[in-house]
């Protein structure tokens, strides 16, 4: 369907699959009831308090795909994540994809209502199924609003392992998600699309925001960055100097990681002063990863 | 060197000097089953968490002015669920809520029916544990109406029902709630009767509805009156509750009521039924409440942080201390 940009029979089917293997006897027919409702009637209210009244029966128990289910699901959505949300998310993802796309000022009505009145579990849901959502271009001003919120989990499912915002969000209110993820000490290894996304406004914002941090006397995410490894020029690069010559270690090895993989030959050059630190990361023993991972919160 | 550099992390730690009912009730947990945390602040949550309250409920109320839309009502749901939810997650308390269209602004005819038109999407969310505060405030027959529709939509959900009793002519006022709801088909031990005082609570008990009492300072309950209530009347079907609010209230009032008591000789069993387990089990009957969720919600959890704040180390909320002027 022209609606949907990916295969959305398969996914739906999977995802029941998926949920189905996750779920109790009761709640895989209490399902299997609403849907039969849902076609019968295609009737909004009923729809919403499906929605709202799932974690009732499947719970909230957190999901591990098998390496199976894992391998299908990113054949049919490269880049889509579910693991280690509850139950009760994905069935209502997959809920959302039950909603027929025959009226397009319907469904969008629909979803807005859902969205004003969800829950912080609720907008968890709806904002992880954005990659799913028909009509991707009409969820973006949603998405920006999303991104305001200040609600850890809502903040979550818009910002980590969710390919929608890096696909269609306009260049403003991508670099807002950034900057909003660093000041709200979110692991940034895990937005997708940080390093395609990147881009000289937003690195601008960021060594401004350095400098703000620094003159205060606080600290900064290391992995910020590794936003400015294409970026590197004569205007920052007395900063990534700075973050390179950091007691820090592991700032001292995001300084030494923009210098190692930019093509900026003044910070290749600066490198050269940290021999050991420039064979490690040549070994790949040092990296944006086992960064993260020392960097963990 | 600056003054500002001289300080030390000793200096930013929490004031040592601790209150002496504090003392009485260490290592007790407390539930407190009615209070209106949007009105408070973050020192509120934070004495509250320090005094051993482990979760509450907030039931939806006025905002002590009338709203003039549905709209405002819509969202004053929504962040009951969201925002208000979250806040005390920051401090390691489990927030539930009920829902309902209280009994002052239901002589607002017109908003009064497009309330009710919300309510049905807000009543079945997760967490909701009953429908509430309704009830009578003035004993208008508009009020009646909108008592006797909420009801039915608390029978339909198999929700319990949190009844505000009004200040004024209280004890007729209980009494038309109780037979109201029986007409209606409900079973007492699914409502709570609250803002109890000594001249209602016999007939509230001897009906088999849950009694809860409301201590709060000069228009309801002291909690040395409390002591004798329960003194006279056992600790069955009876809660504390601070009903704390934007008004002069403390919302510390269930665990310095437990003190009082523990002080005045009442058994610990008494003071856990009335302070904690009652509560948990009347609303608990709406399936929405589970007391390991409690344990979790204990747990902070480190990736829900306030904005901007990178200061939580160690499974804590972020501490000021009140005495110094230096803000960090």
């Amino acid at each position: 369907m022209a609606e949907y940009a990916y295969d959305q029979d398969k996914v739906s089917t999977l995802l029941s699959t998926i949920i189905r293997n996750k779920g109790n006897e009761k709640a895989n027919n209490w399902l299997q009831q609403r849907l039969q409702v849902q076609q019968q009637t295609g009737a909004i209210p009923p729809f919403n308090q499906t929605f709202t009244a799932i974690p009732r029966f499947t719970g909230n128990d957190i999901i591990t795909l098998s390496p199976l289910e894992n391998e299908q699901l990113q054949q049919l959505l490269p880049s889509f994540f579910v693991q280690g949300w509850p139950l009760s998310r994905l069935a209502r993802v997959w809920w959302l994809l039950q909603l027929p796309v025959t009226d397009k000022a319907l469904y969008l009505d629909t979803l807005e209502k859902l969205f004003n009145a969800a829950e912080m579990n609720e907008l968890a849901a709806l904002y992880s199924a954005l990659p799913l959502l028909p009509w991707p271009e009409e969820w973006i001003a949603r998405t920006s609003e999303g991104i305001r919120s200040n609600i850890g989990i809502v903040q979550e499912a818009i910002m980590l392992h969710n390919p929608y915002p890096a696909k269609y969000l306009p260049e403003p209110a991508w670099n807002q998600l950034v900057m909003k993820a660093i000041f709200t000490d979110k692991p940034l290894h895990l937005i997708t699309g940080l390093d395609e996304r990147a881009n000289s406004a937003l690195v601008n914002i960021l060594v401004d925001f350095a400098h703000e941090r620094w003159a205060a006397g606080r600290t900064l995410d290391p992995m910020q960055w590794r936003i400015l490894v294409n970026f590197v020029n004569e205007n920052n690069l007395g900063d990534i100097a700075r973050v390179l010559h950091s007691l820090n270690s592991i700032e001292q090895e995001a300084g030494a990681l923009v210098c190692a993989q930019t093509n900026y030959a003044p910070a290749k050059a600066l490198l050269a002063q940290y021999p050991a630190l420039a064979t490690e990361i040549q070994a790949g023993r040092i990296s944006w990863d086992t960064l993260a991972q020392k960097n963990k919160k | 060197m600056c003054g500002i550099h001289d300080l030390t992390e000793k200096d930013l730690q929490p004031l040592t000097y601790t209150p002496a009912f504090l003392d009485k009730i260490k290592g007790m947990r407390f539930f407190d089953p009615h209070v209106h945390m949007t009105a408070r602040t973050t020192d509120d949550y934070q004495a509250m968490a320090d005094a051993g309250v482990v979760a509450i409920i907030e039931p939806a109320f006025w905002l002590g002015q009338p709203r003039t839309g549905v709209d405002t009502f819509r969202d004053y749901f929504s962040s009951l669920l969201g925002w208000e939810r979250f806040r005390a997650s920051q401090f390691g308390i489990k927030h539930y809520c009920t829902i309902g269209l209280n009994s002052k602004e239901a002589n607002n005819e017109k908003l009064a029916e497009a309330v009710m038109e919300i309510l049905p999407q807000f009543i079945y969310k997760e967490g909701v544990v009953g429908v509430g505060e309704i009830g009578f405030d003035d004993q208008t027959p508009l009020e009646e109406k909108y008592y006797r529709a909420q009801l039915e939509l608390a029978k339909e959900a198999g929700l319990p029902v949190q009844i505000h009793t009004p200040h004024r002519d209280k004890k007729k006022g209980t009494q038309r709630s109780m037979d109201i709801a029986l007409e209606h088909g409900l079973e007492p031990h699914m409502i709570i009767v609250d803002h109890n005082n000594e001249e209602t609570v016999k007939e509230v008990l001897d009906r088999g509805f849950w009694a809860a009492f409301t201590i709060y300072p000069f228009t309801k309950m002291g909690n040395e009156r409390m002591v004798a209530v329960v003194k006279q009347y056992g600790s069955e079907r009876i809660m504390v509750n601070s009903a704390a609010d934007w008004g002069i209230s403390d919302p510390l009032a269930v665990p310095k009521t437990a003190a009082l008591m523990h002080e005045s000789g009442i058994d610990l069993n008494d003071i856990h039924l009335v302070t904690y387990s009652n509560a948990v089990k009347a609303f608990a009957q709406s399936g929405q409440m589970n007391e390991a969720d409690f344990e979790i919600a204990g747990n902070i959890d480190q990736s829900e942080k306030f904005n901007g704040s990178s200061i939580l180390r160690g499974g804590q909320q972020p501490r000021i201390d009140k005495n110094t002027t230096i803000i960090r």
